[in-house]
């Protein structure tokens, strides 16, 4: 079943005056539930505009020749609107500004309130949305969200959208300004709520790497038109769609490609590293194994060694350059080291 | 006079959160900086950097310690304006730095501010305008800029005050690609030109475009060397960081059985080194 | 919510009402809207209009800019409006149907009132539209200056209307973010009564407060380190000069005022009958 069914969307915004800027032309888009998929584009490409539209924010300008409807539900119809709000939850870029409650758990609980649900029914969605954010409840429900630090503030944000536990979760660059710690581990739970909370996941972001890596579908945007739609290995293929969209391509591709222009043989649709590793690892062997048949030789080589990235982890009290670098805890700051996580 | 530009002497800095409650952002903290050199200063969320980018120019004044900018204290009151005009410094949220609507006016914001005479503010207006490369855009409002724009002309209304060092306080943390693109091209070219700068960010691809990378942890200082020392010290992820993609792809060729000298931090770098392996 | 933020936004084009020195169009505006409270006359209206008029085209800016300007006020317009209409008493009755008495004053001081406020809110915004916030801050720095001599701290007043103005966009810009992020979690803020509304409201008020403490303290971080208040000498890139222009535009308005005070205090009578226009059949 279709989550999402967009078909004819256009969208201008302050028609009829000078400033006249169309950031929608003719979208059609129909998304699966359960997909993954990387809204991608330069700033001002439309990829907001496009998004607002999901959940009503922004009402399609032409309800007869446009439509979008969302899990059977036409966006149009204002008796749908409210609903829609709940069955799309909307994270958007630094969701942290708009905290506003002075705890957690209320602040959580705006989204379920809004809802009209009953109060056991509203607890049970705040503990559960802080669990899955990785909030522990009791230690955190009735702290003022103005006094956590700026990831935390985030989880914060982005449990009060996860409260409403919304069929389609829209993302948008949920990473912005965070570090790079933060950045991995926020995209660890984007995954973990599909999972466990919203199959469907539409996430808007600059980073070619992480889209590559996490998204099944790539849509990319350029002036308020789709110019690509696929998997990333499809889009990413059109190198000089994405270069005219202003966009960068992931770091394997733009590698391999300096690779295949100095003569190593390279399949062209390698997106993320992995991909590269092993295709480079095999061609090593390969190179090797022919030397060695050449050499008659019969030496071993090309162990494999197999583990995922990020996966090394350093011992604390190492000293460089005769500074220590030391464990000691600042003030409830989490102490990171020695966590090992996949993306 | 030394021949460090920048010198941090044992500085501490601290402040309160909640009753009770103090933060040592930054402790006991020594760091030398010479004219001229680019210097990446990253670390974790909270490791302290902010705080000592604004220590650096006497935003903050150290508990403990000293800091000294060509030789003169930033406790130095007398001096206070004349160390703000050495150290130059934007922030990270290109909205919140501009004070005046029309761009050219922001520009002229500092130099006024020092009371340079007028004739010498337009020429300085012109010159930092240029650049920075948004010339064109000198009569225009600021709020229809792209962030990278934005970003430049703050860039720009620190260059009319002829600052000798350049600090950006993560101020590309808020641009897309792009924009980052815009400011690095900008420091570098600054740089190029005699400035000392300091950037201040935890992009790890941003910070192996330096000279000198000094990771800051729990406001001390925990690597300080050039790239390739940095991220071959495997301390970049007990600081909180992670590896450039590219370092962290050839850690993962080394797997597969690829030798390369020493670390890798640029893709040329990379591709050639693979290139010699594979041929 | 707020889609249009008109008000207070310099457009920038070249024009010769631009080129002003902002002391002369602070004063010019302040004699205009003086002038609004002396006009008497349909004929008094006419010619403020048609001098509004002439202003907004030699200024280049276009109507639609203007009336903008107006549209924010248009409930307070019509508050004055039914206000008038409603409780003047006086003159040839027109309608009446129980406690409802309109008069013919009635729905003259109905309509100028309107004009007035339209006339009134026009005017000030082709201060705003045309001058820079700068400007505007030195012209009035320029001016008060005399209050300094009473230790009024008139530099820093000047600064921060400046960047009150310059901040205008930005915070509504922020306002609609917020609002659509609270919408997203299912807020409404068109339903209920005012009580309800107001507290709808305190989702996007609140954030947008703490967002607007913690914008303060950024800049207050950047115009120190840009050196703010580094010396009493502070300098100015341009220069305010007295033109050719500012000449010609005071003659102007001034003449103007000359002519609206003759029409209300010595020809009282000169105007023009638009009774048929509006009220047609009813008489």
């Amino acid at each position: 079943m279709s989550a999402i069914e967009i078909s004819n969307l256009n969208f201008v915004y302050s028609k009829k005056t000078p400033n006249e800027k169309q950031a929608l032309k003719n979208i059609n888009l129909s998304v699966e539930e359960g997909a993954f998929l990387g809204l991608v584009g330069a700033t001002g490409s439309g990829k907001s505009t496009l998004i607002q539209h999901l959940n009503g924010l922004i009402k399609p300008q032409d309800k007869k020749r446009m439509s979008v409807v969302v899990n059977g539900m036409s966006a149009t119809d204002r008796k749908n609107l409210k609903k829609l709000r709940f069955e799309v939850g909307m994270v958007f870029q630094y969701p942290e500004y708009q905290l506003f409650e002075d705890t957690v758990a209320k602040d959580v609980a705006f989204g379920p309130k809004n809802m009209k649900l009953d109060k056991e029914e509203i607890d049970r969605r705040v503990r559960r949305a802080l669990e899955v954010v990785g909030l522990d409840y009791d230690k955190f429900a009735s702290r003022s969200p103005f006094d956590l630090s700026g990831g935390e503030k985030r989880r914060v944000a982005i449990a009060g959208v996860i409260a409403m536990q919304p069929k389609i979760l829209v993302l948008d660059e949920p990473v912005a300004g965070l570090d790079p710690i933060g950045r991995r581990e926020i995209l660890a739970l984007v995954k973990k709520l599909q999972k466990e909370v919203s199959p469907t996941v539409i996430i808007v972001s600059h980073n070619m790497d992480d889209m590559a890596q996490l998204a099944d579908r790539i849509v990319a945007l350029k002036d308020g038109e789709i110019i690509a739609d696929g998997t990333p290995k499809q889009v990413f293929c059109n190198r000089n769609l994405i270069k005219e969209a202003g966009l960068d391509l992931p770091t394997a591709t733009s590698l391999a490609d300096m690779l295949i222009a100095r003569g190593v043989e390279l399949p062209r649709d390698i997106v993320t590293m992995e991909e590269l590793a092993k295709e480079l690892g095999a061609s090593l062997r390969k190179k090797r194994s022919q030397a060695v048949a050449d050499d008659n030789d019969e030496t071993k080589i090309g162990e494999d060694a197999d583990g995922g990235f990020y996966a090394e982890s350093y011992d604390e009290d190492v000293e460089v350059e005769g500074v220590e670098v030391n464990g000691v805890e600042v003030n409830g700051v989490e102490d990171p080291d020695g966590e090992d996580e996949d993306v | 006079m030394s021949e460090f530009q920048i010198e941090i002497k044992g500085a501490s800095y601290s402040y309160p959160v909640r009753e009770g409650y103090n933060v040592k952002a930054v402790r006991n903290l020594s760091l030398s900086i010479r004219k001229g050199e680019f210097v990446a200063l990253t670390g974790m969320n909270g490791s302290g950097k902010s705080t000592l980018a604004k220590l650096l120019n006497g935003l903050f004044q150290p508990n403990e310690g000293e800091i000294l900018i060509d030789g003169i204290s930033t406790a130095d009151e007398d001096n206070t304006f004349e160390i703000r005009k050495k150290v130059g410094m934007v922030f990270q949220n290109p909205d919140n730095q501009t004070v005046a609507t029309i761009i050219e006016d922001d520009i002229a914001f500092g130099p006024e501010n020092i009371g340079v005479e007028r004739e010498e503010i337009i020429k300085r207006v012109d010159e930092a305008l240029e650049a920075v490369g948004m010339s064109e855009y000198r009569t225009r409002t600021a709020s229809k800029l792209s962030g990278g724009q934005k970003q430049r002309i703050a860039i720009a209304g620190v260059l009319a005050m002829k600052p000798d060092i350049l600090i950006l306080d993560e101020s590309t943390a808020m641009l897309d690609p792009n924009g980052r693109k815009e400011i690095m091209d900008v420091a570098c070219r600054l740089n190029r030109s005699g400035i000392t700068v300091v950037n201040i960010t935890h992009n790890m691809d941003e910070a192996a475009l330096a000279d000198r990378i000094v990771v800051l942890r729990k406001g001390r200082v925990a690597i300080d060397g050039t790239p390739k020392e940095v991220f071959a010290s495997g301390l970049i992820e007990a600081c909180g960081l992670t590896l450039p993609p590219i370092t962290e792809l050839a850690r993962e060729l080394e797997k597969e059985g690829f030798e390369f000298d020493g670390v890798v931090i640029n893709a040329e770098e990379l591709a050639e080194g693979l290139c010699r392996l594979l041929k | 919510m707020f889609k249009d933020v008109a008000f207070g936004q310099y457009y920038p084009v070249n024009s010769p009402v631009h080129r002003l020195d902002a002391r002369v169009k602070l004063l010019l505006t302040i004699m205009f809207v003086v002038s609004i409270f002396f006009i008497q006359t349909y004929f008094g209206f006419m010619l403020t209009a048609a001098v509004l008029l002439i202003t907004i085209l030699l200024a280049r800016l276009p109507i639609l800019s203007v009336l903008k300007s107006v549209r924010g006020i248009l409930l307070i317009v019509a508050i004055t409006a039914i206000i008038n209409l409603f409780f003047i008493k006086e003159g040839d009755v027109l309608v009446q149907s129980g406690a409802i008495v309109i008069t013919k004053t009635g729905v003259h001081t109905t309509i100028k009132m309107v004009l007035r406020l339209v006339l009134l809110i026009s005017g000030a915004s082709l201060l705003s539209l045309t001058t820079t916030p700068v400007q505007l801050a030195d012209g009035l720095e320029s001016l008060m200056a005399p209050l300094k001599l009473v230790k009024v701290p008139v530099r820093d007043i000047a600064m921060i209307m400046s960047i009150a103005l310059r901040f205008i966009p930005t915070l509504f810009e922020e306002t609609n973010k917020i609002i659509a992020a609270q919408k997203a979690r299912g807020a409404g803020f068109d339903t209920g009564g005012l009580l309800s509304r107001v507290k709808a409201m305190l989702p996007v008020l609140i954030p947008l407060f703490v967002n607007s403490f913690r914008r303060a303290d950024e800049l207050a971080f950047a115009m120190d380190a840009r050196c703010y208040n580094a010396t009493d000498k502070r300098t100015k890139m341009k220069k305010a000069k007295l033109g050719f222009g500012d000449l010609i535009a005071t003659l102007f308005i001034a003449g103007y005022f000359v002519v609206i005070l003759l029409e209300r205090y010595y020809f009282p009578t000169v105007d023009i009958n638009i009774d048929g226009a509006i009220f047609g059949g009813l008489l």
